[in-house]
């Protein structure tokens, strides 16, 4: 029983993980109308930037963390152009080939990560952000300031982007684009401004999923972006893509499933046990499971 | 008969838009003057659509000039235009379904948010159903709601002109005449109305001019009574 | 022959029948990455095959291609007529799971890998010389085989359905079909060829089957032209050489040269280098005018 509220805890705080970023993507999905791969890349990315700055500052984390969140911003900023490019299709967004764009967008940062910071080893966060002594002990739960502050921030930065979505001119815009971006445009709303508002916010999103899994995990390692990559991109096509709700359900879920089966049977079969269980589900409903925007 | 003295608001000139191969729009030109109820009158095809989405900026056109207020804006993009004081209640899509009511008025003052208040307030007076069911979803209200509330939309960006693409239908004709009832009382508050039609019998008689577009030209132009007196346009647009 | 001429026509070889088995199923949009997995899949199951069961090598190749086209037409049930990020994903899903399983089978050598495997044909020459052989016939019946399918009912009917999926299926096209035929026969090319590549190292290891494999073959495919089975042939053989001869301090960097390249050629130049029209041109000079031709030659020379 206790291995099983210690693994909930665990699940659901890696859940919130998993939330934010789908969030992020569908996102960009809704409003920049690209499927951005590569964007749980983009945070590992980060997450090395706020190693990198926290090295050079001598662990101040305001700056470390800060530092995350705007090299998070650019990056999308930056890649907007190049997704812009690459959608257009005699008057239709050709959003396949931004899924190819954001691979290749993808390759590049691992490759780098796996040449430069560290020299392509794993890095390690210091204890000040990621403390792995526990906060509450009983019996064989114990809960760690990480798992606190992600199930924290996860909780308010959903809500925040629920309250930008629903209570803010931004946002209205961006749920007009989401149903129907030529109505949208019609009606006089600049969709180019709009989109890139998308990827800044996208980029807040995931500046700060960077700094929650930083404070997990405890570490980052190259190849960290595409293992977390395909469990969000799983995640979201289960879900539906564009279905927010729905990302909201199934990310969590998808937490507390990895953590009960790390928790019961050897790690090393874990992950595949839960890739099995996300591939059959992804055969048997391609669209997802709460209908898809595509 | 407008005298050669005043400034049309809306001056389209020449105009020619073309979707890849195929010309939709050629040589079209017109004028709206203020104050006026212009109808353009056409079959499905016709070109009214891209036509009325040429000047609000959603096509660039190949060829040819749009001024608006003094200012050429062929090519600018639709929100500077809307900032401008035109807009587009369009056919069949001026609305979120959805979104709520209210979101959808605020979403008509994307880009006049400074006076939002007043217009929404405005809005309401003219509409009150739509404050009645300002919380309710937009695919919950009936057609003539719907197209009421696109109306509304479009007044929330304080427009100088409005454009309105077949606000007829799908609606019932009781409905419709509800409508042009409306677009004939916004007029008497001063609005510009540039409309399309297909069914051209209602819009020209609360119309002051018309013009009439076959296969993306202008066939025809002159006063509403004119036209409504024409036997061509009698026979092919004045059905029943 | 010499050994890095082996290696280098042999990977060639393999470069280009994997960009095809990609090429078939894009030809409808859809990225299959499941064929990477089917390479693994096939490769170890013949290595194990050929080396604790002692079968003949031929009968593992076999095998490799039936598990291959097996596996595809299975999985094909469910995502023949998916949409494109559904296939990329599954292929992905896949991928992973080939690769968590693989690790931790010691019958398949786990992390560490097969090695050791026996030369065909009995000494390392001939070895070389029927893999070789085996590639290169492959290539060319492959390449028949995908260019007659390009210019058959289906090859159009695929053509249709990459432009307007919708459009293609009002037309009377059985989307599912077409999608579940393509995946299949490129699941089967992948199987067999994950084979023979092991064999060229005459060895099995994870790091031959990763997601940077993934991306070359589909660098190949965008770089070289998606829309004609050209593209890949030519790309192949480049993309791989030419880095061959860079510093080993710029070879390190090649993912990354890849990945800008992909880009780069996504923005400026989106259908490839080889494109339908580019090779219409070509064969109208090949095939043309005999006056026109000999006009021409007679101005050259």
């Amino acid at each position: 029983m206790q291995v099983f509220v210690a693994q909930l805890i665990n699940g659901l705080s890696l859940g919130s993980i998993y939330v934010l970023l789908v969030t992020g993507f569908n996102l960009l999905l809704l409003v920049a109308m690209i499927i951005h791969f590569s964007y749980p890349q983009v945070v590992v990315f980060s997450m090395y930037i706020i190693w990198v700055v926290l090295q050079l500052t001598g662990n101040n984390l305001f700056l470390g963390i800060a530092a995350g969140v705007v090299s998070s911003i650019c990056l999308n900023l930056l890649s907007a152009p190049l997704f812009q490019k690459v959608m257009r299709k005699r008057g239709e967004v050709d959003i396949n080939s931004t899924m190819v764009l954001s691979l290749g967008i993808g390759m590049i940062i691992t490759d780098v990560l796996s040449h430069t910071f560290n020299k392509g080893l794993p890095v390690a966060f210091p204890d000040q952000l990621a403390s792995v002594t526990p906060l509450l002990r009983v019996g064989l739960i114990s809960v760690q300031v990480g798992q606190v502050w992600s199930l924290g921030v996860g909780f308010v930065a959903v809500s925040a982007i629920f309250l930008i979505l629903y209570r803010t001119r931004p946002g209205r815009a961006f749920r007009a684009i989401a149903e129907d971006p030529n109505g949208a445009r019609l009606v006089g709303i600049p969709i180019l401004r709009t989109g890139l508002a998308s990827y800044a916010l996208s980029g807040v999103l995931g500046g700060v999923t960077a700094v929650l899994l930083a404070m997990v995990l405890g570490s980052a390692s190259p190849g960290l972006g595409e293992q977390v990559a395909h469990k969000v991109l799983a995640v979201s096509i289960i879900a539906g893509l564009g279905n927010l709700a729905g990302g909201l359900v199934v990310g969590l879920a998808l937490g507390v499933l990895e953590a009960i089966v790390q928790g019961y049977i050897s790690g090393t079969w874990s992950n595949a046990i839960a890739f099995v269980i996300l591939l059959i589900v992804i055969l048997a409903r391609p669209r997802g499971l709460f209908g898809s925007k595509l | 008969m407008p005298s050669d003295a005043r400034e049309a608001l809306l001056s389209v000139d020449h105009l020619s838009v073309s979707y890849g191969h195929v010309n939709a729009v050629k040589d079209v030109s017109l004028e709206v003057f203020p104050g006026e109820i212009v109808v353009l009158i056409g079959a499905n095809g016709a070109g009214k659509t891209t036509l009325l989405e040429s000047v609000l900026g959603i096509n660039a056109p190949r060829s040819g000039s749009i001024v608006f207020a003094g200012r050429q804006i062929g090519g600018v993009a639709a929100d500077h235009n809307v900032r401008a004081g035109l807009c587009l209640v369009p056919e069949g899509r001026g609305v979120f379904a959805s979104m709520n009511v209210l979101d959808n008025l605020l979403l008509g003052a994307h880009n006049n948010m400074r006076n939002v208040q007043s217009s929404l307030r405005r809005v309401f007076e003219w509409f009150p159903i739509l404050q009645k069911r300002r919380k309710q979803i937009a695919r919950t209200l009936s057609g003539g709601e719907r197209q009421m509330l696109a109306i509304g939309r479009a007044l929330m960006s304080a427009p100088r002109l409005i454009m309105v693409d077949e606000p007829s239908l799908g609606l019932a004709p009781i409905v419709v005449n509800d409508i042009l009832a409306i677009l004939k009382k916004l007029n008497s508050e001063g609005y510009t109305i540039l409309l399309s039609e297909q069914n051209a019998n209602k819009a020209l008689k609360c119309a002051h001019r018309g013009y009439v577009l076959e296969t993306g030209s202008v066939a025809l132009s002159g006063s509403a009574e004119r036209l409504l007196t024409d036997p061509g346009v009698r026979e092919a647009y004045l059905g029943a | 022959m010499p050994l890095p001429l082996y290696y280098y026509l042999s990977i060639t070889a393999v470069n280009i029948l994997m960009s095809w088995a990609l090429y078939l199923p894009y030809r409808v949009a859809h990225l299959h990455f499941l064929t990477v997995a089917n390479m693994a899949i096939s490769g170890y199951t013949a290595g194990y095959l050929v080396m604790s069961l002692h079968v003949p090598f031929g009968w593992a190749l076999v095998v490799g291609f039936a598990l291959g086209g097996l596996i595809g037409w299975a999985v094909s049930i469910f995502i023949g007529d998916a949409p494109t990020f559904a296939v990329v994903i599954v292929g992905f899903t896949f991928i992973f799971i080939t690769r968590a399983v693989i690790q931790n089978l010691p019958a398949v050598g786990g992390p560490m890998g097969m090695f050791g495997l026996p030369n065909i044909g009995g000494s390392a020459a001939s070895h070389r010389w029927i893999i070789l052989g085996i590639l290169y016939a492959l290539v060319i019946l492959v390449g028949w085989l995908i260019h007659r399918f390009d210019n058959s009912r289906l090859g159009r009917a695929a053509s249709a359905v990459f432009v307007d999926a919708d459009l293609a299926a009002s037309l009377g096209i059985n989307r599912k079909r077409l999608g579940m035929l393509l995946q299949t026969a490129s699941c089967t090319i992948a199987g067999g060829t994950g084979v023979l590549y092991g064999f060229i190292y005459k060895s099995f290891h994870l790091d031959f089957f990763t997601f940077a494999l993934v991306g070359f073959f589909m660098i190949v495919i965008f770089v070289g032209g998606y829309a004609t089975q050209w593209g890949a042939a030519v790309a192949a053989p480049i993309l791989y050489g030419v880095p061959l001869f860079f510093p080993p301090e710029i070879q390190s960097w090649r993912i990354v040269i890849y990945g800008a390249l992909l880009i780069l050629v996504l923005v400026l130049k989106p259908e490839g280098f080889i494109t339908p029209r580019f090779v219409r041109s070509i064969e109208t000079f090949l095939s043309g005018d005999r006056k026109k031709r000999n006009i021409t030659l007679k101005e050259v020379v």
